[in-house]
């Protein structure tokens, strides 16, 4: 009885929480003019360091490692909430739908180096390769589409193969600059490969799971007619929840450790009998699984795709994303990812700047607040478990 | 083939090869000191040579035609300013995450890097077209066979090897060159030594920025243009070049550049058909290399203890 | 001479060079089950190095290592592990960022399930072998501070040296190896901090039958409380084996630490 009261109590601030930032997300997302915008964000960000300053985001952070499985549902409820509010909105749920599939790319990613510590700046090019896989297959082939989401991510993860030998040694700078070179020459590659339509890019089908056509706006009753794209929104929430559950599976278990403990240090861990390469290249290719199933989804959804999506600058803002939310924090990767995403959408003069202002604020963090936004919590291997 | 055409590749092959080795001696010298990649090395040689093309350009609107005053004029301003962005770069962002792990300096420079390329972007007036670049040398040409030599080139060719000489003379000869080598060589004795650390942290900082801004007066006057986007390409081949030649060691990365550009000249000769991958086959070439000599040509420095 | 039967480590010819440098000569050493043994000598006098090359961070240049009836010169690093053997490092090389049982977790490696599909979708097996692990690691930290049990998910960068300390210790014995090698466990602790962890290790000890120690160490008095027998090395070489009273003793000793000529 009494203990049934304290976890509802304690169930009160992320719930809260998250109630605030859905409202402020619809406030956000409706508002049209520039000013209007930039007010918002400005009491948002007001309002968040409020919150942080009376002990609001602790207590938020409590909820959540305390009723993990109510409030994971309490989130989706959230976000399905969004999605109804905006259920004609063609812009708004495109960019819903694009912010999840981006943190499914980020979740990649922080499994690769806020895990194991492997460097990938070639994230947008293994998210480009999902996305080329989906074009070709969706055309010319009749695979079942959810084939084609896997066989994106299976494309980006072999190819990412090719890049093993290098990205294995010790020393982090060898599979920067491999992957470094990589992104470049794959946008080469795309622009003067014409099978693959040169910088033209390539038409892409909309996905249809099981004769669910998601290109098709969804018709309820006489009068209300739903934005097809909340069938992308659904889609990849669905994506990212599995996603989601599995990079937590993954730190929560002896692989997460043996990740980490490759990534804080390779002699030691050998020492311990630590096949270090097994490590990298289990983080290794995961990462890039995960952005080759979004990129996959990604292009199935915009029906259209050129090189110029995947260039260099792409690939930093997914690695801005997992440094500004919090290096291997699943949490912080959703906060950093609606704002990255979002906020050049929203504010047209940032979207020409974008590149300038990530680099910027990523050197800020580097220097003056190394753990991001939401620093990773130590790793509990059981939700709720405590030691008797 | 023959030997004019021959002779053609083999003169590009070397011009490529003298920026790469420009470049990559800055980024072994900035390993050898302290351990760090500094990945914004490429930018840097990029905002070098915008920065000689504004002195150029400062220069012609005052009525100054007078073209050795105007290269001069130009390497100095480009030399000095990225030799003092060098040294701020050092002191303002590598040695602040002196203790942090690698993977921090290595991101911080990436992101600056990230700064500059879209500061000209966006800043520099048309920032994000090509820009001519003047031709401040003797363009004419000697033919000999089908084979033009041009002057310029030469020139190049032969103040390029004039500043890796001196170089290798201030590494070896000068008492700065000797605290160089001893930070290179181990820190903490060096500090005990009595060597001011952070000062020859920042001066190798300043001298392998300059360097990249001789790199970039370069590549503008042999391409005739210069844009933003240079820096990454160049960087990343830089970089790849002291790779192979052993990270730490000059000489390795000067034989590094010239390997690099000798590999990306052969692509293109022996891939006519698509040029775009001829810096595919060099990569491809420079992955294998690593495969079989992990530390480089000439071995990597190790400075881990156990 | 008992035989060979109860030799556990030995070292024939062993030698390492760095570059001109010679870190180890030639060297023979031998450690029976059951013993403590200590590694003294000057700074740089190679005792390190030994650890280096016998857990294969460094590959040999000459001689060999065998190990019960294994020959096990230049294993990796991992088959060392494997075999038996593990240690603990000069400076502290903890993971800071993780808990006390992280990092006993880590040493336990050779134990524990690593397959990819057990570790994701077996979570009640993994629940189980998690427990296991838990009370095993608690109950060894127990040996050592009762209150630090109670602190398991703690990040170790919080904890002082001597917690530190004992933690390394922990990673190293959660396996059961036969053999540990302690490296200058006293480093960077004071006197009385020393004396406490020596105390543990005694203990530990009396705990885990047939474990057999090598500790290097400076501080004499540890030295002589905790080994069976010395051995010291001075520029690579063995130049005096014996118990603590004959090393100390020994002139060559005092030449080799005092520079008495």
């Amino acid at each position: 009885m009494n203990r049934g009261h304290a976890s509802r109590a304690n169930l009160m601030p992320g719930t809260l929480g998250i109630a605030a930032a859905t409202a402020f997300l619809i406030l956000f997302l409706s508002v049209e003019s520039q000013a209007g915008t930039a007010v918002l964000l400005l009491g948002g960000a007001v309002f968040v360091l409020g919150a942080a300053r009376f002990g609001g985001i602790a207590r938020m952070r409590q909820s959540f490692t305390g009723n993990e499985g109510a409030m994971n549902l309490v989130v989706v409820a959230a976000a399905l909430l969004l999605t109804g509010f905006f259920y004609d909105d063609h812009f708004t749920l495109l960019l819903v739908a694009t912010v999840m599939i981006y943190m499914v790319a980020a979740l990649g990613l922080t499994v690769q180096f806020g895990y194991a510590g492997v460097l990938n700046f070639a994230g947008a090019a293994f998210f480009g390769i999902g996305c080329y896989t989906a074009a070709v297959l969706t055309r010319n082939t009749a695979l079942p589409h959810v084939l084609v989401l896997l066989a994106g991510g299976v494309m980006a993860a072999l190819i990412g193969a090719l890049l093993l030998l290098p990205v294995l040694r010790t020393r982090g700078h060898y599979s920067a600059v491999v992957t470094i070179a990589f992104t470049l020459l794959f946008k080469t590659f795309l622009e003067v490969n014409d099978t693959l339509g040169g910088p033209q890019g390539l038409r892409v089908d909309g996905m249809n799971l099981f004769g669910w056509r998601f290109n098709d706006n969804i018709e309820i009753g006489e009068t209300l007619e739903l934005s097809f794209f909340a069938n992308y929104v659904v889609g990849s929430l669905i994506l990212l929840a599995l996603a989601f559950a599995f990079v937590r599976r993954l730190e929560r278990s002896w692989t997460g450790l043996n990740m980490d403990a490759v990534r804080l240090d390779e002699t030691a861990a050998a020492c311990f009998g630590y096949n270090i390469s097994r490590w990298k290249i289990t983080a290794f290719t995961v990462g890039n699984f995960l952005a080759g199933l979004a990129g996959a989804i990604y292009a199935m959804m915009l029906g259209f795709i050129a090189p110029t999506n995947f260039t260099f600058g792409d690939s930093l803002i997914l690695v801005s994303i997992v440094l500004l939310g919090g290096i291997g924090n699943p949490w912080g990767i959703a906060v950093a990812t609606t704002i990255v995403i979002v906020l050049p959408e929203k504010l047209q003069i940032i979207q020409e700047y974008r590149f300038l202002l990530y680099a910027s604020m990523v050197i800020l963090i580097l220097l003056f607040r190394p753990l991001g936004l939401l620093p990773r919590p130590l790793r509990s291997y059981v939700p709720g478990w405590q030691p008797k | 083939m023959d030997v004019g055409l021959f002779s053609q590749y083999v003169m590009n092959g070397l011009m490529l090869g003298m920026m790469y080795a420009l470049v990559a001696v800055g980024f072994t010298l900035f390993f050898g000191v302290l351990d760090v990649i500094n990945f914004s090395h490429g930018d840097v040689l990029m905002v070098g040579s915008f920065t000689g093309l504004a002195t150029y350009l400062g220069l012609d609107a005052l009525g100054v035609v007078w073209p050795v005053f105007q290269l001069t004029a130009v390497l100095a301003a480009a030399t000095l300013a990225m030799a003092l962005l060098g040294a701020a770069i050092a002191r303002y962002l590598v040695l602040p995450l002196k203790s942090a792990p690698a993977l921090n300096t290595l991101l911080i420079t990436l992101m600056l890097g990230t700064v500059l390329r879209e500061g000209i972007r966006l800043f520099y007036p048309e920032g994000a077209n090509p820009k001519p670049f003047p031709a401040l040398l003797p363009t004419d040409a000697t033919a000999l066979g089908n084979f033009n030599l041009r002057t310029d080139n030469l020139i190049m060719l032969l103040a390029g090897l004039v500043v890796i000489v001196g170089v290798h003379l201030l590494i070896n000869r000068t008492k700065l060159g000797l605290a160089i080598r001893a930070v290179a060589q181990d820190e903490e004795t060096a500090k005990t030594m009595g060597i001011n650390f952070n000062l020859v942290v920042l001066v190798t900082f300043a001298i392998g920025s300059a360097l990249a801004a001789f790199a970039g007066i370069m590549n503008g006057l042999y391409y005739n243009e210069t844009n933003f986007g240079i820096g990454l390409l160049l960087g990343v081949i830089g970089f790849s070049s002291a790779i192979i030649g052993g990270l730490g060691n000059i000489y390795g990365a000067i034989i590094g550049g010239f390997l690099f550009a000798a590999l990306q000249t052969v692509g293109a000769v022996a891939l006519p058909f698509a040029s775009a991958y001829k810096d595919v086959f060099a990569f491809g070439v420079v992955i294998l290399i690593m495969a079989w000599r992990p530390t480089g040509l000439i071995s990597e420095k190790v400075s881990e203890r156990v | 001479m008992n035989g060979t039967a109860e030799t556990l480590l030995a070292a024939r010819g062993l030698t390492k060079r760095f570059g001109g440098v010679v870190a180890l000569e030639d060297l023979e050493l031998e450690v029976r089950r059951n013993q403590v043994l200590g590694l003294i000598g000057p700074n740089g006098s190679g005792k390190t190095t030994f650890f280096n090359v016998v857990t294969g961070i460094y590959a040999a240049d000459g001689g060999e290592v065998t190990f019960g009836r294994d020959t096990i010169t230049n294993l990796s690093a991992q088959a060392v592990y494997r075999a038996g053997i593990a240690r603990t490092f000069q400076r502290s090389r903890l993971m800071l960022e993780l808990s006390i049982f992280d990092n006993i977790m880590v040493g336990n490696h050779r134990r524990l399930n690593q397959g990819l599909w057990f570790n994701l979708a077996r979570r009640r097996a993994f629940r189980r072998e998690f427990q296991d692990g838990f009370e095993q690691a608690r109950e060894l930290v127990r040996v050592f501070d009762p209150p630090l049990a109670d602190r398991m998910f703690e990040a170790v960068g919080g904890f002082p040296m001597i917690d530190r300390r004992r933690i390394e210790i922990c990673r190293a014995l959660i396996s059961h190896p036969q053999l540990l090698l302690l490296d200058e466990p006293s480093a960077g602790m004071t006197h009385e901090e020393t004396t406490q962890l020596m105390d543990d290790i005694l203990e530990v000890r009396s705990t885990f039958e047939g474990l057999t120690i090598i500790i290097i160490e400076h501080e004499m008095g540890v030295i002589e409380r905790i080994t069976n027998r010395c051995v010291v090395l001075n520029f690579g070489r063995k130049i005096c084996e014996g118990t603590y009273q004959e090393v100390a003793a020994d002139r060559l000793v005092q030449e080799a630490y005092l520079g008495i000529e």
